[in-house]
């Protein structure tokens, strides 16, 4: 079908191989997070070449975003949170954002549309795990046993403790879950709606001339809906990396 | 051009005025929430919680052959901590975005 909303989900390989048995090949979702990564890269490296004490337009843009980042961890994790986890922080920021705003191109290059892989689960599952596990394995090292005081909150009765705990442990098992769902869901109803209304402008415009007075209305809704996903692109972006710098305050200091 | 100042001076000058007009809170205002978002956002952590808590109750049937205790135990536990994290979002949010306290106070309908 020609215009199928889901079809821009569909995973191609490109590059078909195979490691230990399992299928690794090179995909699109592949070449569109290699994309996203290399261009963050490509782009800060190319900004802050100048290094100008008077920064030029890219700078400024270059600078703002360290600025911003660096601003968010420090509020929500102090100093010392600022001190270990900026790099991971800014590089888990700038890679979700350059993946969603890869996304919203429809096509570049002969490449007939551009993957978002931030639109597939595994992939923001895979960044809200190592977030997880950063903070499982930080708080650790870093506060040792004491660690397990984020699982019971002082000034609550011995009586009660036991399941004040139960509940802390589920609440803190869910956290990778809603973290990496918030991303997905967002990207991926945003991305089937806007295709769902462009779909309907062809469809629309083929019923002759009052067919294409209708079609207009659509078209002002995707054009519309177009200016939200890019602040939701972005939006996605901060608040992924937000409950980031929260969650990694949990492993500096565990004691609420 | 007499009263112009040395170079290092007016630096300084101007990092101090730079200082005063940023002022030391947060640095940067974090984007508006939209109330769509916070709607998803409540959901998310209510039903994340459920689903985990229901996947550890199956867990533990799994192993020590419990079937269905642990589910349901596990299913009521994860409201409980769906809750916790509802009320926990809540909080962050009131304490993100304090009542003005010079707002009008809206009269209810209540008679009392």
């Amino acid at each position: 079908m020609a215009n199928d909303p889901i079809h821009q989900f569909h995973i191609e390989p490109m590059l078909e191989f195979s490691v230990a048995g399992y299928d690794a090949s090179f995909t699109n979702a592949s070449l569109a997070m290699v994309g996203g990564a290399v261009l963050a890269a490509l782009f800060f490296n190319w900004a802050m070449k100048p290094a100008a004490m008077v920064p030029g337009r890219a700078q400024v843009v270059a600078e703002g975003a360290y600025g911003f980042i660096h601003g968010m961890l420090k509020d929500a994790a102090g100093t010392e949170g600022v001190k270990k986890f900026l790099p991971f922080v800014f590089t888990l920021f700038l890679f979700i954002f350059m993946s969603n705003m890869l996304g919203m191109f429809p096509g570049v290059f002969g490449i007939h549309h551009i993957f978002t892989p931030t639109s597939q689960i595994v992939v923001t599952a895979a960044l809200a795990l190592l977030v997880f596990f950063t903070v499982i394995i930080v708080g650790f090292a870093k506060n040792g046993l004491k660690f397990f005081k984020l699982f019971a909150p002082s000034g609550v009765p011995i009586y009660i403790l036991w399941f004040v705990i139960i509940i802390e442990v589920i609440s803190f098992f869910s956290r990778p879950l809603s973290h990496a769902v918030r991303l997905w869901a967002n990207i991926l109803a945003g991305h089937i709606l806007l295709k769902v209304f462009a779909g309907f402008v062809p469809a629309l415009a083929g019923l002759g001339l009052v067919g294409i007075l209708g079609a207009s209305l659509p078209l002002a809704m995707t054009v519309a809906l177009y200016g939200l996903e890019f602040l939701v692109a972005f939006l996605q972006a901060y608040v992924f990396a937000i409950l980031t710098c929260i969650y990694l305050n949990d492993a500096l200091h565990p004691g609420h | 051009m007499a009263d112009r100042k040395p170079p290092e001076d007016a630096l300084s000058d101007l990092r101090r005025r730079v200082n005063a007009a940023r002022g030391d809170g947060p640095s940067n205002d974090p984007p508006p929430q939209s109330p769509a978002s916070l709607a998803l956002r409540y959901g998310g952590e209510f039903g994340a919680a459920i689903i985990v808590g229901a996947l550890l109750g199956y867990g533990v049937d799994y192993f020590v052959h419990t079937s269905p205790w642990g589910l349901i135990v596990g299913v009521v536990l994860g409201f409980a901590a769906g809750v916790v994290n509802v009320v926990r979002v809540a909080q962050s949010y009131s304490r993100s975005n304090p009542i003005d306290p010079r707002a009008p106070s809206v009269p209810d309908d209540e008679e009392d």
